[in-house]
């Protein structure tokens, strides 16, 4: 039985995601580790749309009939919380961050904000970008060090304490990538603001 | 050699043999220090047959990486021992300056064994390590002490027992740079029981840092993101950690008479607004922190540092006190004695509950606060009622019939959140190794402070997560070793990422998070090896039958039992809270395998 309260986040960010247009009518998923299990978005299922039946609960470690109905991405979800200290995962479509992740390996950001929080984004690239071992395995690694990587013309993923947590860094990521678009639309001398900008790079 | 100085220092008080050792490397990567490192020689050092209180008992003084490289608040070190409160491993920290000075001494960590014949004092400078004659200090208090050894902040720092210590109170505490303190568990008793008064040091040696420009930029966003948390920039050194008495107490988990209540109704009073409106003479810090909590108060009879916030809960609202001079004054007095203040005040707590009951004679009365004093005082030298108090609640409660009124977890009393009303904060309670201790994990930030999102603080399902997640964290912070202050405003990535630039070993977050789990599981098996069991992680029965009778957290109990369960499946243990054989495999601790089986 999967507490109200968990439901309720779930909703909550779901809807929030597709609202903001960081996925498709059907796109992104969403999870959250509770203590050897976890809650995932069902297969196929709108995030802006959950109903309490969309959300399954299964083994972090072992299969059970769970997985039947998870998200295709559970194998990734899995890995990242088996390898990471993180607790909820936002896997979403941020259209200028998959811009930018199609032309360069890392993105680091020329605003405050993301400057701020996320310092560097690393740019992770895999043929079959979605259900895979392999993807599971390159996320979790950049994972270990990083709250939030991209899959090159995939999506990102972040990970939290927390859905809202996670939800943050996806939603700082994609509005330093529009500001930078914006920024190469302005086309002049970008002035550096920051101290120490140059650390940035070897984050 | 980035961070670690590479020697480890053993003084033998009974042969007065004194020897160098080098650090084991391997080992220091894999436990870091302070906390994790102090708990790895203990494992090896203290075996279940050893009394706390007898010479083969030893203290274990040391630093971390982090220690005196002038990061953010790394001023701190730590004392690991096995408890003569709890029985447990216990390690306390402490900030200050005598850590980083310690570190200066060139020395990762200081093995004090054995037990001398006469009072001594030790001495580490540069001229030597030299064990001096003590018998002219030997019942004298901290602060006399601290003076008369020379303390000077920058260049010579002393740390010492009181008389709580020398009279083997098992809520004695280690008292450094005159009013910090090594407190939880009773170290003070273990230092007294060798006959050891002071640790006096002075060092030249500063600790290496390997990569200077990835550490400058680490100093650099460290500093923003504390300056931007309105915590650790504005309500910290504003109010101290007292600003938490209002806040807690709105949320209805202020622990109140002893826990009888969960909301304090003069907790005004006793906030740190009051503190810094009526009593606040100015703000201090420890070395290279610029938070900044620290606060000396004044009141007609005393000036000092402090009082905390636990301690302004123990002797205030636990002992349905508003009278915050008086809190001040025994916070003083306490500090003097060498007396560890959580466990003091809620053990005064304890009698006076037991006292209104009729069970022990006593005029300890909820409210009396002109007896906090003169019972403290009583308890350091084990005079009248104070010889009852002296050794905790749990010890008191039990010789009366009623270790049910002790509100402690493996006999270490809580400190100042109710359980009941936050439930994860009952869970850290019931799982911390060396008993009932808030900074095994930030749950405080979670449930109530939102760091780093709020999350209800009566959700039961998930909590086991949270509750792992920051038990890890706080152990890898504990063996760096930093303040957890610093944390409220700064990640764990960037502990990882400074770690990294100092020791130029590459740790990731992940990488940090696992030494905490390491450390974690294996005081997980030293307690396992003196006999702990499943049905020591639990709450004192009044937190899991009695309702808050209440406010905002009214008709609340923990509800233990299924936090518990997921906790145990969750940590990779089995349903007694044994860890699994792949557990220590992963952590690299199968060589313990027979422990745990």
């Amino acid at each position: 039985m999967i507490d109200e309260r968990i439901y309720e986040q779930f909703c909550e960010i779901g809807r929030d995601l597709y609202t903001a247009g960081m996925i498709s009518s059907h796109g992104g998923n969403i999870s959250i580790r509770v203590g050897d299990r976890v809650i995932i978005k069902r297969r196929g299922a709108q995030l802006g749309r959950l109903k309490p039946h969309d959300l399954i609960e299964t083994g972090l470690f072992k299969n059970d009939s769970g997985v039947a109905l998870a998200s295709t991405e559970l194998l990734a979800h899995r890995t990242i919380y088996m390898r990471t200290p993180a607790l909820a995962i936002v896997h979403c479509h941020p259209r200028a961050a998959i811009a930018f992740s199609l032309s360069r390996d890392e993105i680091v950001p020329i605003d405050n904000e993301a400057s701020y929080l996320l310092k560097k984004v690393p740019v992770i690239t895999e043929e079959f970008a979605s259900g895979t071992p392999e993807m599971a395995n390159k996320l979790a690694d950049a994972l270990t060090a990083y709250k939030i990587v991209m899959l090159r013309g995939h999506g990102s993923f972040a990970i939290g304490q927390t859905l809202d947590e996670a939800f943050h860094w996806s939603t700082t990521l994609e509005e330093s990538c529009q500001i930078a678009l914006w920024a190469k639309l302005i086309n002049e001398p970008f002035i550096e603001y920051r101290g120490m900008s140059q650390g940035y790079t070897r984050w | 050699m980035g961070g670690w100085m590479g020697k480890i220092l053993d003084v033998n008080l009974t042969s007065g043999e004194i020897t160098i050792k080098p650090l084991d490397m391997e080992m220091a990567q894999q436990y870091l220090g302070g906390r994790g490192l102090g708990a790895r020689l203990l494992w090896d050092e203290v075996g279940p047959d050893v009394d706390p209180l007898s010479e083969r008992n030893v203290l274990i003084f040391t630093t971390g990486p982090l220690t005196g490289t002038g990061y953010q608040t790394s001023n701190r070190f730590s004392v690991s021992t096995k408890s003569p409160l709890t029985g447990t491993v216990l390690d306390a920290n402490s900030g200050g300056y005598w850590g980083m000075q310690f570190k200066r001494t060139g020395f990762d960590g200081l093995i004090v064994r054995g037990k001398s014949p006469s009072p001594v004092y030790l001495e580490i400078t540069p001229a030597g390590v030299h064990i001096k004659d003590a018998s002219g200090l030997w019942g004298k208090r901290v602060r006399e002490t601290t003076s008369l050894l020379g303390q000077n902040n920058n260049r010579r720092n002393v740390l010492c027992i009181g008389p709580a210590g020398e009279n083997l109170s098992r809520i004695a505490a280690i008292m450094n740079d005159g009013e910090r303190s090594l407190a939880r568990g009773g170290p003070g008793a273990v230092m007294g029981s060798k006959n050891l008064k002071a640790i006096v040091v002075e060092g030249k040696d500063r600790p290496e840092v390997l990569d200077q420009e990835l550490f400058k930029f680490m100093l650099y966003e460290t500093r923003k993101l504390l300056k931007a948390s309105p915590l650790t920039s504005q309500a910290l050194p504003e109010f101290g950690t007292v600003v938490m008495m209002n806040i807690v107490n709105a949320v209805g988990a202020l622990p109140t008479r002893n826990f009888r209540q969960a909301q304090f109704e003069h907790a005004e009073d006793i906030s740190g607004e009051t503190l810094k409106e009526k009593y606040l003479v100015k703000n201090t810090a420890c070395w290279a922190c610029p938070i900044g909590c620290t606060r000396v108060s004044k009141t007609d009879k005393v000036e000092g540092e402090g009082p905390e916030y636990e301690t302004t809960w123990a002797f205030g609202a636990q002992c349905g006190i508003n009278d915050l001079a008086a809190i001040i004054e025994a916070n003083t007095l306490c500090n003097d004695l060498g007396m560890d203040t959580i466990s003091a005040g809620s053990t005064i707590a304890c009698a006076m509950e037991l006292s209104e009951l009729g069970l022990l004679d006593s005029d300890l009365r909820f409210g009396r606060a002109d007896l906090l004093a003169p019972t403290l005082e009583a308890m350091a030298y084990r005079r009248d009622v104070g010889a009852e108090l002296a050794d905790g609640s749990l010890r008191l409660a039990t010789k009366v019939g009623r270790p049910d009124l002790s509100m402690s977890v493996k006999g270490l009393e809580m400190p100042a959140y109710d359980p009941r009303g936050m439930q994860g904060q009952g869970l850290l309670y019931a799982t911390s190794n060396r008993g009932a201790c808030h900074m095994r994990g930030n749950m405080l930030g979670l449930e109530v402070l939102g760091l780093p999102k709020l999350i209800d603080r009566f959700q039961v399902q998930g909590k086991s997560s949270y509750v792992i997640l920051h038990q890890n964290a706080a152990a890898a912070i504990d063996s760096l070793v930093i303040c957890k202050f610093t944390n409220m405003g700064v990640a764990e990535e960037y502990f990882a990422r400074a770690l990294s630039a100092i020791t130029g070993i590459k740790y990731a977050t992940g990488d940090l998070i696992r030494v905490g789990e390491r450390v974690w599981n294996l005081e997980r098996l030293y307690n396992l090896r003196e006999g702990f069991t499943r049905a020591d992680d639990t709450l004192p029965p009044r937190l899991l039958q009695e309702a808050i009778p209440d406010g905002p957290s009214k008709g609340w109990v923990n509800h233990l039992e299924p936090m518990l369960k997921e906790y145990y499946r969750a940590r990779g243990w089995d349903e007694n809270g044994v860890p699994l054989r792949t557990k220590l495999e992963e952590l690299g601790l199968s060589e313990w395998m027979e422990v745990a089986a």
